[in-house]
């Protein structure tokens, strides 16, 4: 099965910026490839609890739709979130502050999980 | 034009834009039986190369494709 792993990392200051890593992600898992997206820098301000139910994932008409129902959908979908230490301590986070589903990994497990990938997709 | 084949299944993924028709199939396909054809009908500009490169990396062949207005169909069997 083909891999890629994609590498978020705008966060709640840049809702235009929030969700296409999200929903390529989804896409790819539509596509039977095994997918994750790293949430890094400021990406883990997306995952904390209440945000993502009020952060709206603008439109040029004015009719966006909350970041949530984009992450729901993706893991719905099977694609895995993963976070880094460092980048909840930027925000002053910690895994208990996220929503559900996401798993912690460091630096180390990352730059493998990118090696064993057949592509790493950066935003 | 060939004519259309037989079908066991209509998806409506009509007004639904990227990823939402793929999506759509995806989750549906998991749902029908080996060899049986869905008719997937969409309007999202991107629904062609889509569902192609769907097609490519799932290996449910499309056995056929028109469009009717905006109407983009596709008869997907499943592997």
């Amino acid at each position: 099965m083909s891999s890629i792993v994609y590498v978020h990392t705008g966060g709640v200051n840049n809702p235009e910026r929030s969700a296409t890593p999200i929903y390529l992600a989804t896409t790819a898992a539509a596509m039977d490839i095994e997918v994750g997206i790293y949430f890094t820098v400021n990406g883990p301000t997306l995952l904390k609890k209440g945000v993502a139910e009020t952060l709206i994932v603008p439109k040029y008409d004015g009719n966006g739709a909350p970041l949530r129902r984009f992450i729901d959908q993706a893991l719905d979908m099977g694609v895995k979130f993963y976070v880094c230490q460092p980048s909840l301590d930027l925000h002053g986070l910690t895994k208990d502050d996220l929503i559900d589903g996401v798993e912690m990994i460091g630096g180390a497990a990352f730059n493998d999980m990118a090696l064993e990938a057949d592509q790493v997709i950066c935003f | 034009m060939a004519d259309a084949p037989t079908h066991d299944h209509v998806l409506d993924a009509k007004g639904l834009l990227c990823p939402m028709p793929i999506v759509k199939l995806a989750k549906f396909m998991k749902t029908v039986e080996p060899a049986q054809v869905v008719l997937l009908e969409a309007t999202d500009p991107g629904a062609v190369p889509d569902v192609a490169a769907w097609s490519k990396n799932t290996r449910n062949p499309v056995i056929h494709q028109d469009q009717i207005d905006k109407v983009m169909r596709f008869w997907i069997q499943k592997a």
